[in-house]
């Protein structure tokens, strides 16, 4: 009986003292959080990256997601497998998948908010002080406002490009996509947006000849003729901007991203929108 | 029971008892049957108890009831249109409950919105089954409520087309979309089990004493009425019983084609279409084929769903069964 | 005794009233489209007529279904089966009413001459065996009333002479037996024959006296002529057991 109490006693004092360990097994289940967790983690966090991450088409950091495993789906299964004492999802995981996890008692840090730079470095202050790992995330908070710093001053004074997101597929992205934001750190002017059109929409047939695009961006693949196979499909074929050849190709996975490689995407936009603010 | 269906029944019941088992033991990590034994018994915080409890347990019961609901359905529209290949789909009501579902997903709202799924499908499936009770009532034949099924068919199929269309640019919600409209069980949860399980039991249970009524009139209305069936009250508990079947294993399964159609199909050709025996052998063998089917999804690329793997395994062996024995 | 009066169906049956006593055979005769099968359905109750149908006394409408499923028995036109059920299954299936499986039913093929067929699949059957599963059904039903729809069509002449002799026995048993049919010279062994004519009944009675000429080639517009011919019976002492 004596014994029984003294172990309760006991119990408030290791609860209180030791502090909690950092997660050592951290699962990224989204495409979109492999980017941050393989610049946040320490070597040997990471048990394992999305289903995606090695995938050039949507992953930018695919090269160095090699030296990790990564999921077999998305499925809630997949994830367990690894055993997770973390796992990063986003606001667009399915339902059913972060209700499993949660059921299972997973850690889960889960992004809502991924448009902008600010909810950039918002997110990466999280998952750094989940991680253990406040500092680095710090850090490389500070070196990313010095890239985007030095671009804008670099484009200081810039008249913006008129732009217009194309592709394969009948679709262009107006305001409030990572596209809009892309070109407002690239010193363009997103010609959908200034039409009205707000997230990923069908590019209207007709208008879009109304709207006096300069420059067509589109996600390029290596070994892929963009160009040819735009001048087949309506309505960018009739665009005087394509027949000229003015289309700029980025990386498919950069256009997208709403990690910090989408820095990498406004220096790209930016060297090919103003090369002669470059030399 | 009578000796022509033991032996059916205990067959069926051992590809049953397989195809659980399977069902449970297989997956991105795989357990093995004392794995299973021992976590079924003792239920605490292991990886092989966490994912037989959280994951694979739901699963496997969410398949079970889609697959025994789905197939006892199509016993029953078999019956009611005197027809072998008529199947659940046939008055509207699966269409129905995936244009629930589909809207829903696009203007319904995202996480919150988990358990409502299943609700907004039942509600969609129940206006399509509204439209045919009211037929029904008002003495519909047979023939009529097959083109109304056509209708609602064209009609609710045009607005998920549109509804996936107007989404189509929201490539993650675009995803879900088509990703329901093919069917699957992953992910589901013991919500989903309480969703769709006990009702889907229910109405299986209340379907078999219709069993011996449904023998008559599958050999025509006429008749059976003179051999003293109430058909006017018959067909309205039948028309009930399906649609409701049909909505719930939509509701939490997706659109699953295929098993209500050659479940009871292949069952007849086997056993004999005495209705009782084959109420119970469908379901039976409508559960074990959805969760046979389940498996290779487990380990294919996300485009093989479950009811793409249910038409590619249901189409052939049809085929070839109706090649040796002409029906 | 049935009886009916007013019987009314739109233009297919106009005020036809009959009284069908039992142990007397009844042939209903008519030109195509008359109003012999519809008359049939609505003496059975499966179609609903204005006037007043009564078994006994008792108004057929308020009997409850299962019991009218013992009482009467009705066999349509039509013989398709789509499911392959064995046929004594089929047969037993007139047990439906009562509750059992099996009383009378071998009795039943037997009169029919079906036993060999007892285990084969029905829709395997030529037209003729299964028209004799239906009416095996139908006898299996044991109802003191048979209504039967054309029951010798597709049937050769042996087993259609076997039916009309198994009609006469059940009535001369107590049954009351209303059969239609569409060759005038079969209806020349009942004991009554009611004459439709687009829905009405234009003559009830005695085949000798209601059957004339005239009425004849009013009502099917064919001359007939009364003569000796081919004269098929059952030869002396055969027929099914029974």
């Amino acid at each position: 009986m004596r014994r029984l109490l003294l172990m309760l006693l006991l119990l408030p004092a290791l609860w209180s003292g030791v502090p909690p360990a950092a997660p050592q097994r951290v699962v990224s289940q989204t495409v979109g959080t492999d980017d941050l967790l393989l610049a946040l983690a320490a070597p040997g966090q990471i048990a394992a990256l999305s289903h995606l991450a090695q995938d050039e088409r949507y992953s930018p950091s695919f090269r160095e997601a090699r030296k990790h495993p990564h999921l077999a789906n998305s499925d809630a299964e997949a994830v367990l497998r690894f055993r997770p004492d973390l796992v990063i999802a986003t606001s667009y995981t399915e339902a059913e998948v972060l209700n499993l996890l949660r059921r299972a008692k997973v850690n889960l840090l889960i992004l809502e908010r991924y448009e902008t730079l600010q909810d950039l470095y918002a997110n990466a202050r999280r998952i750094g002080k989940a991680l253990g790992r406040e500092a680095r995330a710090e850090e490389l908070i500070r070196q990313w406002q010095a890239r985007v710093e030095a671009l804008r001053v670099k484009l200081q004074g810039v008249k913006p490009v008129r732009v217009l997101a194309v592709g394969l597929y009948p679709f262009t992205a107006g305001a409030g996509t990572t596209f809009q934001d892309l070109c407002e750190h690239a010193g363009a002017l997103n010609v959908a947006a200034e039409a009205g059109l707000k997230g990923h929409a069908p590019t209207p047939g007709e208008q879009v000849l109304s709207w006096r695009t300069e420059v067509l961006v589109a996600p390029g693949e290596p070994g892929f003729d963009m160009k040819a196979r735009l001048l087949e499909l309506p309505p960018y074929k009739f665009l005087p901007a394509l027949k000229q050849g003015r289309l700029v190709e980025l990386p498919g996975s950069l256009m997208a991203a709403t990690s910090q490689a989408r820095i990498d995407g406004y220096e790209q936009l930016a060297r090919a929108l103003h090369p002669e603010r470059f030399k | 029971m009578k000796a022509r269906t033991l032996g059916p029944t205990v067959l069926m019941t051992l590809l049953l008892a397989a195809a659980v088992l399977a069902s449970l033991a297989l997956g991105d990590s795989n357990l093995s049957p004392r794995e299973i034994l021992g976590a079924l018994l003792h239920r605490d915080d292991s990886f092989a108890s966490t994912i037989l409890w959280d994951i694979r347990l739901p699963r496997t019961l969410v398949g079970v009831a889609v697959g025994a609901g789905l197939a006892a359905s199509g016993v029953v529209m078999q019956a009611f249109f005197r027809n072998a290949l008529a199947s659940p789909g046939l008055l509207g009501v699966s269409s129905g409950g995936a244009l629930g579902a589909v809207a829903w997903m696009a203007f319904g709202g995202g996480a919150a919105s988990l358990f409502l799924l299943p609700v907004a499908s039942i509600a969609g499936a129940f206006v399509a089954t509204g439209a045919v009770m009211f037929l029904a009532r008002r003495g519909a034949s047979p023939e009529h409520l097959l083109l109304s099924g056509v209708a609602l068919n064209a009609l609710f199929g045009a607005g998920t087309s549109f509804v996936l269309g107007m989404t189509a640019g929201q490539y993650h919600m675009a995803g879900q979309i088509l990703f329901w409209l093919m069917g699957g069980i992953e992910n589901r949860s013991w919500e989903h089990v309480w969703m769709g399980l006990p009702g889907i039991v229910v109405f299986c249970v209340l379907l078999v004493p219709l069993g011996r009524s449904m023998n008559l009139l599958s050999l025509g209305e006429t008749g059976a009425q003179s051999l003293g069936v109430d058909v006017k009250r018959l067909r309205g508990q039948l028309i009930v019983l399906s649609t409701v079947l049909t909505a719930l294993a939509t509701a939490v399964g997706g659109v699953i084609g295929f098993v209500g159609l050659v479940v009871p199909h292949l069952l007849r050709l086997a056993f004999g279409p005495e209705h009782r025996r084959l109420l119970l052998l469908s379901m039976l063998g409508g559960a074990a084929m959805v969760l046979l089917c389940d498996l290779p999804t487990r380990y294919m690329p996300s485009g093989m769903r479950l009811g793409v793997v249910t038409a590619l395994a249901g189409g052939p062996f049809l085929l070839w069964l109706l090649r040796r024995r002409p029906c | 005794m049935l009886a009916c009066e007013g019987l009314t169906l739109g233009p297919r049956l106009q005020d036809v009233s009959l009284h069908l006593e039992p142990g007397l055979t009844v042939a209903v005769v008519g030109p195509n489209g008359a109003g012999k099968s519809t008359l049939l359905q609505v003496l059975a109750g499966l179609l609903h007529a204005e006037g007043h149908i009564r078994w006994d006394g008792r108004e057929l409408a308020r009997i409850p279904f299962l019991e009218r499923g013992r009482t009467l028995a009705w066999l349509g036109q039509e013989s398709h089966a789509e499911f392959a059920f064995p046929v004594r299954d089929v047969v037993a299936q007139g047990r439906h009413a009562w509750g059992d499986d099996d009383a009378g039913v071998d009795d039943a093929m037997a009169t029919l001459d079906l036993q060999d067929l007892a285990r084969r699949p029905v829709t395997e059957l030529s037209g003729g065996e299964r028209r004799r599963v239906f009416l095996a059904r139908a006898l299996a039903t044991q109802a003191p009333i048979q209504l039967w729809d054309e029951p010798t069509s597709n049937l050769d002449v042996r087993h259609s002479l076997e039916v009309m002799a198994l009609a006469k026995r059940l009535a001369e048993a107590g049954g009351t037996l209303v059969v239609t049919l569409h060759d005038l010279r079969q209806a020349f062994r009942f004991d009554r024959v009611a004459v439709l004519d687009h829905g009405r009944l234009v003559g009830f009675g005695k085949p000798h006296e209601v059957l004339t000429k005239d009425l004849i080639r009013s009502v099917f517009r064919v001359e007939a002529t009364f003569v000796e011919s081919l004269v098929l019976e059952l030869p002396e002492g055969s027929g099914s057991a029974l």
